[in-house]
């Protein structure tokens, strides 16, 4: 009642005032859809091949790789950690992954698909155990994630120097690229069916299952977690193996698009994803977060990169955007 | 108790003195909430002024914005000749005016002694820190105030009632004109409550003016001069510390309330818990508990009283899997068990609710629903891979109506909620699932009144449908009101027992030293 009353008395002014309250109260889920918009704006302006349905199609077909990451980081920030070898799985994948193919389709001429099941099976082996490290690190060996995942990078990229001996490698079926590289379904490419069916599986797994519950609640507190009976430890270790695997799918869906494995192809991938998790306003702390927000910031992100291509910015400025984006976000996400 | 107050009140403290802090017409708004409304009221020097009331009577907004923490919507405070509103902390410090809120400024990987001297060190030659002289004035401080405290440990080593030691020996560098206290004995020991309400007896002739958050109503007579009752953001009245309970309650609450506690159950059944000789593994070379035994039946409420620190909590943690029992067994309904992980714990029926909601207890950026049906997916009626909304729903409005929290709060982060509504979800948490055995260490932690009558209510609840609770509380009114029988435990042993006919606060009292 005093509150009607009051906004009778001060009459219209008020309802400014109310609007601009509840901008500055809901700053941080409107930061996201105020940069996307913004982005949109200026680089419309900026090139008028910008907002072009061919130009938005490439834009999304080049961040699946990115997406597919950043679901993986979601989830292990989400549960309070980050993986900062993410990177140097999708390095190592591309580059084992492509000598498996290589290797196989060389003794196998006649069955282009073994190979690629191959080299797919060897992607999984290595995403997997990449997070199963990780998570027994961080949960049994109480490592914080930070240490434990960035000495694991160093490790994993290592070994990818190792095996490539710092040359590309060739020789994988070409069927590869015809189908996980370029191919299409319905009219539909096929990375993006698998990121879209990815952002699905992420969405259902974190939102509508009690692992989901497990992984925000462990994130949110990890002792009052454990107090309820969950398997903390475990849920962590899961946590890992989900962002290793992710990372080692977009791995091998990134070397069936380059045709070669690559040992750099990861290395602005840790930051990069971290940086789309930030934007869309998953807290560092653990416990916060929705997965088709990711998705946006994700898009965000490689908008921006788009749009400083298509105005002739050099490739060193747009690294330094997307480092000075994650610092801009972090900085709303503070205050 | 009550001539010696007048005697300190009427020496040092020359009549008409005027008020260290007016305050006039303070409010504050919120949105649309008014937290504070046009609440007037003076504080004088020597004099203890309590602040009751429920959680989100406002008592936390006045005192924040005394404290230069906050800025009122209106009104002004007055001090001396000037008046208007603190911009900073640091303003409503230069005014001689400290406090000590219920979340401490420490650092907790720093010495007492640095801690103390934090923000203004004493430098030696070169302009470098001076150590010597840095604990040489921590350990002046501390015995001027009485306390026993070692300079050179470590803020994570110490219990939160030393903890709240260093933070009012911070306050007490400069010596101040008005201290403000929120809920200082929430998170102490008997004891160490004790020992501040006779140093604030000592404040107080000293002609310092003090401001007293408390729920606890047993301290108003023992240590106030005037009680200010607040009730949705307004003052209801200002009484004198000699009130009789039942008043102050029909002040806070606006109804009557004939009585506090339920009537415990009378026939009690067959045994549900039994710990016997349980003696726990030794952390930092001191044992924790050794040789306890009890045994808690179905329909009893068993309680543990003692000092903080002395084992009690210990022992209700190693019935979870928490700690390592060493010696001795413990059985649930008759079957000895080995329990390593809570879940093996909550499998066979038995529940522990942890004292620190907010370390322990809640997620607190996750909303209350979430939090209240977290084990009831993997062990309760909501079991198991998918979630279900529906039957979700179901459970927790039930959940919440048991234990009278307002349901439309359960889409909300936990951490948005009063300390009473979030100690209510802790409590929630307990019963989504089938427990026959339930440990609650500090239920009632820290919580308003109307708070705590609904966790009592589902605490007799609970012992009427037959589950066997074991109580663990500091609030030693609260364990006479509640329970069947009481075991003190003393330095990690039981020393007395004593059967509910027999209650004597000041017989149970001793037993604990």
């Amino acid at each position: 009642m005093n509150s009607s009353t009051a906004a009778e008395i001060e009459g219209a002014g008020a309802r400014w005032g109310q609007a601009l309250s509840w901008l500055i109260r809901n700053r941080q889920s409107l930061a996201l859809p105020v940069m996307f918009l913004a982005a949109l704006v200026i680089f419309s302006l900026g090139s008028e091949r910008f907002l072009t349905a061919d130009n938005l199609t490439n834009v999304g077909r080049q961040s699946v790789y990115l997406l597919i990451v950043s679901l993986g980081q979601f989830i292990v920030i989400v549960n309070g950690g980050l993986d900062l070898s993410v990177g140097s799985v999708v390095s190592l994948t591309s580059v084992v992954g492509s000598l498996v193919m290589a290797a196989v389709f060389a003794a196998f001429p006649d069955a282009p698909m073994l190979a690629i099941a191959a080299g797919f099976a060897m992607s999984v082996v290595i995403g997997t155990g990449a997070g199963v490290l990780n998570g027994l690190g961080v949960s049994f060996l109480r490592i914080p994630p930070f240490m434990m995942t960035l000495g694991m990078s160093s490790v994993l990229f290592g070994v990818t120097l190792f095996m490539s001996a710092g040359r590309p490698i060739y020789g994988m079926p070409p069927l590869l690229g015809e189908i996980f590289g370029f191919g299409r379904l319905g009219g539909f490419p096929v990375p993006v069916l698998a990121a879209i069916a990815l952002v699905v599986i992420v969405y259902v797994v974190m939102e509508w299952t009690r692992f989901g519950r497990h992984i925000y609640a462990a994130g949110g507190n990890p002792r009052a977690a454990a107090l309820s009976g969950v398997r903390t430890g475990r849920v962590t270790i899961a946590g890992f193996v989900l962002c290793g695997l992710l990372a080692a799918v977009s791995g091998f869906l990134l070397t069936a698009r380059l045709g070669t494995g690559e040992a750099n192809v990861g290395s602005s991938l840790p930051l990069e994803s971290i940086a789309a998790c930030v934007i869309s306003g998953v807290a560092l702390a653990g416990g916060q977060g929705r997965t088709f927000s990711v998705m946006i910031g994700t898009l965000l992100i490689l908008l921006v990169q788009n749009g400083l291509n298509l105005m002739e910015v050099g490739a060193y400025a747009q690294t330094m955007a997307t480092g000075a984006i994650l610092i801009f976000a972090m900085a709303i996400a503070r205050h | 108790m009550q001539t010696a107050s007048q005697d300190l009140r009427a020496a040092p403290v020359p009549g008409g003195q005027p008020p260290v802090l007016r305050v006039r017409d303070l409010t504050k708004r919120y949105d649309k909430n008014i937290a504070l409304d046009h609440v007037s009221l003076d504080f004088l020097p020597g004099e203890v002024h309590v602040l009751f009331g429920e959680n989100g009577a406002g008592k936390s907004t006045l005192i924040s914005i005394v404290a230069g923490a906050n800025a009122p919507s209106d009104g002004y405070l007055e001090i001396g000749d000037k008046k208007g509103a603190f911009q900073s902390v640091g303003e409503s410090q230069a005014c001689g005016i400290r406090a000590v809120f219920q979340e401490f400024s420490l650092i907790p990987y720093r010495t007492v002694a640095e801690n103390i001297v934090l923000g203004a060190e004493p430098l030696g030659r070169f302009g470098l820190l001076s150590k010597s002289a840095a604990r040489d004035e921590a350990r002046q401080l501390i015995a001027d105030l009485g306390f026993n405290l070692d300079v050179d440990a470590r803020i994570a080593s110490l219990t939160r009632g030393k903890q709240q030691m260093v933070e009012i020996c911070k306050a007490f560098r400069r010596p101040p004109r008005l201290l403000i206290l929120d809920e200082p004995t929430a998170s102490l020991s008997e004891q160490d409550s004790l020992a501040l309400l006779e140093l604030l007896r000592r404040f107080r002739a000293n002609g310092t003016a003090v401001i007293y958050v408390t729920h606890r109503m047993h301290e108003i007579p023992a240590i106030g001069d005037k009680v200010s009752v607040l009730r949705d953001g307004q003052l209801i009245a200002t009484v004198g510390a000699d009130t009789e309970e039942d008043e102050l309650i029909r002040l806070m609450t606006g109804r009557q309330m004939s009585k506090i506690y339920p009537k415990p159950r009378d026939p009690v059944g067959d045994v549900g818990l039994a710990l016997e000789n349980v003696t726990l593994a030794a952390e930092r070379g001191v044992t924790q508990v050794r040789n306890a035994s009890v045994s808690v039946r179905a329909g009893e409420i068993v309680g543990i009283a003692g000092l903080v620190g002395c084992g009690k909590s210990e022992l209700a943690q190693a019935c979870f899997g928490l700690r390592k029992i060493t010696g001795g067994t413990l059985r649930i309904k008759d079957e000895e068990v080995r329990i390593a992980t809570p879940g093996q714990a909550i499998d066979r029926g038995l529940w522990y609710s942890p004292s620190d909601r907010r370390q322990e207890g809640l997620a607190l950026n996750r909303s209350v629903r979430e939090n209240i049906s977290l084990s009831s997916y993997s062990f309760g009626p909501l079991k198991g891979w998918w979630n279900k909304p529906a039957r979700e729903s179901q459970l927790l409005a039930d959940l919440a109506g048991q234990v009278e929290l307002d349901p439309g709060r359960l889409n909300h982060a936990v951490g948005d909620l009063s300390g009473g509504n979030q100690q209510k979800v802790l409590f929630a948490k307990s019963l989504g699932q089938e427990i026959d055995v339930f440990v609650f260490d500090e239920p009632t932690v820290g919580v308003d009144i109307g708070a705590c009558l609904s966790i009592y209510k589902c605490l007799a609840a609970l012992s009427a449908k037959g589950a066997a609770i074991l109580l663990v509380s500091s609030n030693l009114p609260e364990l006479m009101g509640l329970t069947h029988r009481m075991l003190v435990m003393s330095e990690g042993r039981f020393v007395a027992e004593f059967q509910r006919d027999d209650y004597d606060e000041h017989r149970i009292l001793e037993q604990f030293f």
